[in-house]
């Protein structure tokens, strides 16, 4: 099993973890801003902490100087001294101010030319000096054009002068300097020279140097102008002041740093003297306003940042790879038995239903889909077994219900029952299941018909098969015994014998005399048929009922009788007529019945048959239909003119000796005549057809129809195979010469008297056979012909031979006693 | 028809079953038809024949009249019915009939 990178598995996974990068991605980034936040703060606050007590010894020493220097000069402003004065001033401010400031190395003063004491002309500069071994009274001179003394005296206010080194004083010096002045006549501050406290910062470096800084940093002090002006020992080396340049880091490039327009304090990334980048702490010396500073070089400052980084980095990945394990088995421990139960499912949407469904034990969500999976496979089995059991019987009972209709007779042709005096139809609509309505019609001679309808008890196989019993038996009882009564009799004691079942059939028949109209009927159980005459007024045909068939065995059945007269139609019907229901549970009902037949009965037994049906469908709607709906419907026409039977023979009058075939044919047909009603009706003829298309095969199919009618007369064998040899030369000859397409044969027999009379029907050209000549039977074998040898074999052995054009067909009848 | 030929050097018997008529006359015909060569002596076993018609008696006709040229035909077993055809149609004449 491959890794699926569509699964449900990686696909979970992906998304879990696209969630936990963006919430550790979240963490990183708001943890890094707080480090780096927090690393500020600790730096800024470290820069402070290490500032503070520098800067406030820095600004109380120059704040002392400042004082010192205001001081001097009010004293200076306010007495007018002379020369001498003076010098010992200066001496003894020096004095006093080195006893309060130790950093005092010099106080300056410089008048402006023609202001100074004793009103010399010109410049006038002094200067006490102390040289680190005693003080010094010095002069000096061209000083309008230093910086120190003309930005004051254009100024007209007291400042920190950029520390320089000195003229006087060789070693660098912040010096302050204060502007004096002296009322004029007019009471306005006239300014006349310069004071100057000039103050070493070589001490600046020292201090600067022993401050101890972590993480390899060192402080540095920077004056307004950004020189710096003290920093350690080591940064110095081989640099002059000029080169110690601070720089800031802004995006890619460096500027020099300028406090200006920043706050007082503040942290930056920049770089000293060109070194390396380095996190730089800024603070105000606010008495010089310079700037003190404390440096870390970044990469010691960096490295706490980039070492919270990598350890929060490290927990990240090591987090994030646990939940990646756990993600993949949780998500494996799902996908695996969905992707085994997925194929099982294929396996059965194959129809393997013996697919074994994995086995997930536990309780959560995907056991309980593969235990309803299992109980589906289960059931889907069970289903599919019972369909096909279905299927199976559904196809067997449909098999049964069509060999079960195909044993009723369709038509009165199939039953060779049809003739002028009566028109027949049957119907029959089986309900869905097999039901047990039977209908049944057959001449029991020429001139009785029966026609029977019943219903057999409940539905299913049993019921069809009873029917088919009870229908055979009754078919055979009748045509036997002649006697409705007794055919019912003998029918229920053969059905009711072996009833383990407790079947039971309603029958109704009866035996209409065609020749009179009148029937005797009998009636088991069975609702009476509806009789419609011909003025048009309908009712059910009176008729008392015995107990159903196969109830009891004994039961003696009351033969009945009724004329029909000509016109009449009795309407043969089943209870799936009268009691189907429509959807309001009424039924169809027999006075609904009658009203139609009275209404609609002159229309043929067809026309009768199928006006019921509609009205039964027009009835019920869509209720589905539930019971076998059977009727039979017969129309009495009664004997318009009498029905004429034709003989036919050829004699050959030439021949005296045979003039009496002539008087026995007659005889033959007119004695049964003279017998009595019964006897008439027992001899009569028996007729038979059969229609075949003329193909030389067909042959065989007349002459196994002839020879199943004959067989059982029992006539002489001899006869047989010459009544085979006439339907072998006769066919042969429509078959060769005819032309014809379709012939019909048409056999006749008398039992009483064993004839039997075959007519061949053809649509052929018209060709009498009688009418060849005979053949020479007399010439030796070389000369003789076969043709004609055929028709001459058929006259010679059949009792008569003859033939008529009948309209455009040809007629051939032969005749042969058996 | 079931046809049943049994050679004999020169003589051969045809034993018949069933019915020789107008549909399993062909079947003799394409028996003999051409295959008589040689054949001195033809003999036709009708015992078990049940019947034969005009299409049958043309070929006995046929057959007769080879063996008018070649030799001798005799018809054998022969039932009442069947005779009474041969007679009927002078076949008794010319047909040896055993």
């Amino acid at each position: 099993m491959g890794f699926n990178f569509r699964g449900l598995a990686f696909k979970q996974s992906l998304m879990i973890l696209a969630a936990i990068t963006i919430v550790f991605g979240m963490i990183f980034g708001i943890m890094s801003y707080k480090t780096q936040e927090m690393l500020n703060r600790m730096t800024v606050e470290n820069g402070e902490e290490t500032s503070r007590a520098n800067v406030n010894y820095i600004d109380k020493l120059f704040n002392a100087g400042k004082v010192v220097g205001e001081d001097l000069a009010t004293k200076i402003s306010e007495h007018s001294m002379s020369k001498e004065e003076l010098d010992d001033f200066l001496l003894q401010s020096l004095f006093n101010a080195r006893s309060l400031i130790p950093q005092v190395v010099a106080v300056v003063v410089a008048y402006e030319p023609g202001m100074g004491p004793e009103n010399t002309e010109g410049e006038y500069m002094r200067l006490a000096r102390f040289d680190h071994v005693d003080t010094k009274l010095v002069s000096g001179a061209n000083y309008q054009d230093k910086e120190w003394y003309y930005s004051v005296r254009d100024g007209k206010t007291s400042r920190w002068q950029e520390p320089f080194i000195g003229e006087f004083v060789p070693e660098p010096i912040a010096v302050y300097t204060v502007p004096l002045f002296k009322k004029d006549k007019n009471g306005e501050d006239m300014l006349i020279g310069v004071l100057a406290v000039d103050m070493s910062i070589e001490f600046l470096k020292d201090e600067v140097g022993s401050i101890p800084v972590s993480n390899s940093g060192f402080a540095l002090i920077t004056t307004t102008k950004n020189v710096a002006v003290a920093y350690p020992k080591s940064l110095a080396e081989g640099k002059r002041n000029r080169d110690i340049i601070v720089r800031e880091k802004r995006g890619q490039k460096q500027v020099e740093f300028d406090r200006k327009g920043r706050d007082s304090s503040g942290l930056f990334i920049g770089t000293v003297a060109g070194g390396e980048e380095s996190a730089i702490y800024y603070t105000t010396i606010h008495s010089t306003n310079w700037t003190f500073m404390v440096v870390w070089p970044i990469q010691k400052y960096l490295e706490d940042q980039s070492l919270m980084r990598q350890l929060f980095l490290i927990l990240s990945l090591g987090g994030y790879g646990i939940i990646l394990v756990i993600i993949l088995l949780i998500s494996f421990r799902v996908a695996k038995p969905l992707k085994d139960l997925a194929i099982a499912a294929r396996k059965l949407g194959r129809g393997n239903f013996d697919v074994a469904i994995p086995k997930i034990t536990g309780h959560d969500e995907v056991a309980e889909f593969a235990w309803a999976f299992s109980n589906m496979l289960t059931e889907l089995k069970d289903n599919i077994e019972k369909q096909k059991d279905m299927k199976r019987i559904e196809r067997e009972l449909d098999l049964a219900r069509n060999i079960q209709l195909s044993m009723l007779p369709g038509e009165e042709r199939e039953e060779n029952s049809d003739d002028d005096r009566h028109e027949l139809a049957p119907f029959l609509l089986p309900a869905k299941e097999v039901g047990g309505d039977f209908y049944d019609f057959f001449k029991i001679d020429n001139d009785h018909l029966c026609v029977v309808i019943g219903d057999v008890s409940g539905k299913g196989v049993a019921a069809a098969l009873f029917m088919m019993v009870a229908r055979i038996i009754l078919r055979t009882m009748t045509k036997n015994l002649k006697s409705i009564s007794e055919a019912f009799n003998k029918t229920n004691y053969a059905l009711a014998k072996r009833n383990r079942l407790n079947m039971f059939v309603t029958v109704w028949a009866g035996i209409i005399d065609l020749r009179t109209g009148h029937i005797d009927f009998a009636s088991a159980g069975h609702n009476p048929p509806v009789l419609r005459h011909k003025d048009g007024t309908a009712e059910f045909i009176p008729s008392k009922s015995s107990v159903v068939m196969a109830a009891m065995e004994d039961t003696i059945y009351k033969q009945q009788s009724y004329d029909l007269q000509p016109g009449d139609t009795l309407f043969l019907y089943t209870d799936g007529v009268t009691e189907a229901t429509n959807s309001n549970n009424v039924l169809f009902g027999d006075n609904r019945l009658l009203e139609i037949i009275r209404k609609g009965g002159e229309q043929s037994p067809a026309d009768t048959c199928a006006l019921v049906k509609k009205e039964i469908d027009n009835f019920v709607q869509d209720v589905p239909q539930f019971d076998d709906i059977t009727m039979l419907a017969v129309k009495f026409n009664g004997i318009d003119e009498p029905v004429w039977e034709r003989y036919e023979k050829t004699i050959d009058v030439s021949d005296n000796g045979k003039s009496h075939a002539l008087k026995t044919f007659v005889e033959d047909i007119l004695t049964p005549m003279d017998g009595a009603k019964k006897m008439q009706m027992q001899d009569a003829w028996e007729r038979y057809e059969k229609i075949v298309d003329v193909i030389p095969e067909n042959q065989d199919i007349l002459t196994a129809f002839v020879e199943g009618i004959l067989a059982p007369m029992e006539g002489s064998m001899k006869s047989q195979m010459q009544i085979n040899i006439a339907i072998d030369e006769i066919y042969s000859n429509i078959v060769k010469f005819s032309g014809a397409t379709e012939v019909t044969l048409i056999v006749e027999i008398r039992k009483a008297t064993l004839s039997a009379r075959l007519t061949f029907i053809d649509n052929g050209k018209p060709y009498d056979p009688i009418k060849q000549a005979d053949p020479d039977i007399t010439l030796p074998a070389e000369e003789r012909e076969v043709g004609g040898l055929g028709i001459f074999i058929v006259k010679k052995t059949m009792d008569s031979v003859c033939y008529r054009r009948n309209g455009d067909k040809n007629e051939l009848a032969i005749t042969k006693t058996l | 028809m079931q046809i049943n030929k049994t050679n004999d050097n020169d003589k051969l018997t045809i034993a018949l079953e069933g019915r020789l008529d107008t549909l399993t006359a062909p079947q003799l015909d394409a028996e003999i038809q051409g295959k008589l060569d040689g054949v001195k002596s033809l003999v036709f076993d009708f015992k078990k024949l049940d019947y034969i018609s005009s299409a049958g008696l043309r070929i006995l006709l046929m057959a007769q009249k080879i063996m008018n040229k070649q030799g001798s035909m005799v018809v054998k077993n022969a039932s009442s019915a069947i005779k009474e055809i041969f007679e009927v149609t002078g076949f008794c004449d010319i047909l040896t009939i055993e």
